[in-house]
């Protein structure tokens, strides 16, 4: 299995964090420790860049709506970028593509 | 306890029974110049305290020989042992007083107390002079620690390994006075560190004091404290001189004694 | 003792040896200057101690005069007062038992208060009657024999503390041992016990994992049923979960789902899921209906906290009609879209779009879906554990929708025993790869005989 990878990144409009690896019931927590250590600012946006992103199991769905929770609490928003195809599958059964903005690569608006 | 205590009887078997007892330092030995005027007309019991004389050492307890309640048990074992009954009970020095918390424990064994060249108190207090300061009490115990004062006996281990002087520790742990150094410790501290004054104001068997008149361990004005202080005692004065009237003046000694036992009580 | 009693007699009576006389004269100019300045000290006390002669050794020693002494004095005064306890107690005592004491060590106190160590020897003089008559002492001074002996006495007392230590560091070592060996014990104790805690742990769980899925389905008329449940850890409580019970005579409930997390936490999640399905399904058995009272449930219980609960679920109502079919209504909230296995030996599936995860939002979209089962005909529902199944030989791809897709074309058409009985035998081939929660829930019309289907495969016993 290939491990959780995960940078971030500030841009003018807010943190981009880069999540490459396998979003899984054993590393989801590591998503949400890093969430939860960003300190957002009310209208920035928290962008939540994929593209590296292998797997996303129920684990990740879980850690990505505590994102969006994190930035609602904090006023800001959340996107989520560069969604591979297959996860893009999962997020449409589940039916977070129409709860999260999804943007085609991190740095589109 | 006759073989603990090293027991002896002599004297009349059908006379009164006097039990002799010895104080810090010597044993059964100290009363043998007075024994024979007792025991003409009466049942004579001697004994050595354990850690004294012929004692087992095997009992030696320092706990229970920590205070004079533990030599005051030896004795009461002593006269249950003899099944005496309203026995005179002579004790000196020391012995003094553990005769009187014997007859308390046991009033039915012991009917009367003779206390020779008794102290209660060695050490001055508020009020009360027992001869000593406390320092120079500490200076004995300091003393007999170190093992300065002639205690050669407890040099013995270390003199016996050394070829030069080989009699001089045979010839100590042969003497009526040898002792253990560990056990003479014990019994000097129990002896002059304890405090037996409350006790005498609860002695209810006729008692005869009998001091020295030149005493440096018990002085004159100890045995008149003692006579004052021990409900309804007699007080008697022998002339002689040391603490060991039973040797010094052993005639004297043995009247007063004699005097005492033929009063009706 | 011994070596001290053949000085000169100090009364100057021995002159019965003239030889002896000349010598003494020689070296000596008396007698009496042998007595006064002999190295040794001198004196004769009375047998009460006070003191008859003393020489000028000895009163140099102390610093004292003849004067003060002789007559007013007792030779226990000139000892320190431990000495003198000494002397009162063990050294006249012994004198007048023995009539002779020798070598016995004391202190003296000089005038200046200085203490002067000494070796004391006494003889007892008697008179014709054998009466005593007076005490002959002589004093050595034993300053460098007493240092000798301290520094014995210190060699006895650091070779006894060097013992001591020695016999400590044993004891302390011992005790370290005894301890270790305590400590295994209590180790060996503290793991059968936490043997026993994990199997009476795995034992409650069993219990509560039973709690959250029915231990068996009820006989539904006019249809087939079967279940598949696998936990991915016998530890973990399960996430997965599912129902099928009565609505009223002639419809029957039924869902199939999937609570984020694990163990206790989503075990209690579950529990309020099922039974919040099943007591608003006996409300209004609408299935958009349930979802959204379950939806409200959930999201009134959970929304708020950092940690988001939800679940996604497929509830079902199900319909016998007198004709052989069935007819069945799906909502789903965010859940994989249930399959069906046709009787003409298609799979398809029934996709409900528009659903969302339970749980997460104050009011979420349901999507609904009806269909009808032919004779012969089997909805599957399931979790993702199936589909998210590793497989591979690097376990590194999932199985998929599609895979799932074209399995069930392959089973179709199955009954629902056989379509469950498939599958399994599918999961167990997946091996570790299968790391999820999975659960099966499949439903069927029983095919008309006689029945023109192929031989089923894997039928279970």
């Amino acid at each position: 299995m290939n491990p959780l990878n995960i940078t971030l990144r500030d841009t003018a409009a807010g943190p981009v964090l880069h999540v490459a690896g396998e979003l899984d019931y054993a590393h989801a927590a590591t998503l949400r420790q890093q969430v939860d250590q960003l300190v957002l600012k009310p209208d920035q946006w928290l962008v939540i860049d994929l593209s590296g992103l292998e797997f996303c199991d129920s684990s990740g769905i879980t850690a990505l709506l505590a994102a969006r929770q994190h930035a609602h609490t904090a006023g800001a928003d959340i996107a989520l970028a560069a969604v591979p195809a297959k996860t893009m599958r999962v997020l449409t059964i589940v039916g977070l593509d129409r709860i999260f903005t999804i943007r085609p690569a991190a740095d589109t608006v | 306890m006759h073989h603990r205590n090293n027991v002896t009887v002599t004297g009349r078997d059908d006379g009164p029974v006097v039990v002799l007892a010895h104080g810090f330092g010597c044993d059964q030995n100290m009363w043998r110049l007075i024994v024979p005027a007792l025991a003409e007309q009466y049942r004579v019991v001697l004994f050595d305290y354990v850690g004294s004389g012929g004692s087992d050492l095997s009992a030696w307890d320092p706990e229970r020989y920590a205070s004079l309640d533990g030599y005051a048990r030896d004795v009461v074992e002593v006269c249950a042992e003899l099944d005496l009954r309203r026995a005179v009970f002579v004790g000196h020095s020391v012995s003094a007083m553990v005769g009187v918390l014997a007859a308390a424990s046991a009033p039915e064994r012991i009917g009367a107390l003779v206390m020779v060249a008794p102290s209660p108190r060695y050490i001055d207090d508020d009020g009360y002079r027992g001869g000593f300061g406390a320092e120079d009490i500490e200076e004995l115990l300091e003393s007999l620690e170190a093992n300065y004062l002639g205690w050669s006996s407890a040099m013995a281990p270390v003199i016996m390994g050394n070829p030069e002087r080989p009699e001089l520790g045979q010839e100590l742990t042969n003497s009526f006075c040898a002792t253990d150094p560990d056990i003479a410790r014990v019994f000097a501290r129990t002896t002059f560190l304890s405090d037996s004054r409350e006790d005498l104001r609860s002695v209810s068997v006729p008692t005869l004091v009998l001091d020295c008149a030149e005493d440096v361990i018990a002085p004159r004005e100890v045995g008149a404290y003692v006579q004052a202080a021990v409900p309804g005692s007699r007080l008697v004065t022998l002339p002689a001189t040391g603490h060991c009237p039973q040797l010094s003046a052993p005639e004297a000694t043995a009247e007063a004694i004699l005097d005492f036992l033929r009063t009706p009580r | 003792m011994g070596r001290n009693r053949h000085g000169a007699d100090p009364s100057g009576t021995g002159d019965d040896a003239g030889v002896d006389a000349r010598f003494t004269a020689l070296l000596e100019d008396s007698a009496e200057e042998l007595y006064e300045s002999a190295p040794c000290g001198y004196l004769s006390t009375m047998m009460d101690g006070t003191i008859a002669r003393i020489n000028a050794t000895l009163l140099g020693w102390l610093g004292l005069d003849r004067a003060d002494v002789v007559g007013r004095k007792r030779f226990a005064d000139l000892l320190t007062v431990g000495g003198k306890l000494y002397h009162e107690t063990h050294f006249a005592p012994l004198l007048r038992m023995r009539g002779e004491v020798g070598g016995v060590a004391l202190e003296m106190r000089g005038a200046d208060g200085g203490r002067l160590p000494v070796l004391v020897s006494s003889v007892v003089k008697y008179g014709t009657e054998g009466e005593p008559l007076l005490i002959r002492t002589t004093v050595f001074d034993a300053s460098d024999r007493r240092s000798y002996e301290e520094e014995l006495l210190r060699r006895r007392r650091d070779a006894e503390q060097a013992h001591a230590e020695a016999e400590r560091a044993r004891a302390e070592a011992e005790r370290a041992r005894a301890e270790a060996e305590q400590a295994r014990a209590e180790a060996e104790e503290a793991r059968s016990q936490a043997e026993a805690d994990r199997s009476r742990l795995a034992d409650a769980l069993a219990v509560l994992q039973q709690s959250l899925v029915p231990a068996s389905l009820p006989e539904v008329p006019g249809l087939e049923t079967a279940v598949y449940y696998h936990t991915a850890s016998a530890d973990r409580l399960g996430g997965d979960f599912y129902d099928l019970f009565p609505l009223d005579g002639t419809r029957w409930a039924f869902f199939l789902g999937d609570v984020c997390g694990k163990g206790p936490e989503a075990a209690s999640l579950t529990s309020l899921t099922r039974y919040t399905l099943r007591a608003a399904a006996l409300h209004d058995p609408d299935p958009t209906a349930a979802l959204t009272t379950l939806n409200a449930v959930l999201h009134e219980r959970y929304a708020g906290g950092g940690d988001p609960r939800y679940c996604t679920v497929v509830f079902g109502v199900v319909e016998p009609g007198g004709d052989g079919s069935a007819t069945v209504r799906l909502a789903s909230g965010g859940h994989p879209p249930a399959l069906v296995l046709r009787a003409d030996g298609r799979a398809d599936y029934l996709p409900t779009p528009g659903g969302l995860l339970v749980g997460i939002l104050p009011t979420a979209p349901v999507g609904t879906v009806e269909t009808t089962l032919a004779p012969g005909e089997t909805l599957l529902l399931y979790t993702d554990g199936l589909t998210e199944a590793r497989t591979g030989p690097a376990r590194d791809q999932l199985f998929g929708d599609d895979a799932l897709l074209a399995f069930g074309g392959a089973q179709a058409p199955a009954s629902p025993q056989e379509t469950v009985a498939a599958l399994t035998t599918l999961l167990r081939g997946f091996g570790d790869g299968l790391d999820d929660d999975t659960a099966l829930l499949a439903l069927g019309v029983p095919a008309l005989p006689p029945p023109a289907r192929r031989p089923a495969t894997d039928r279970p016993s």
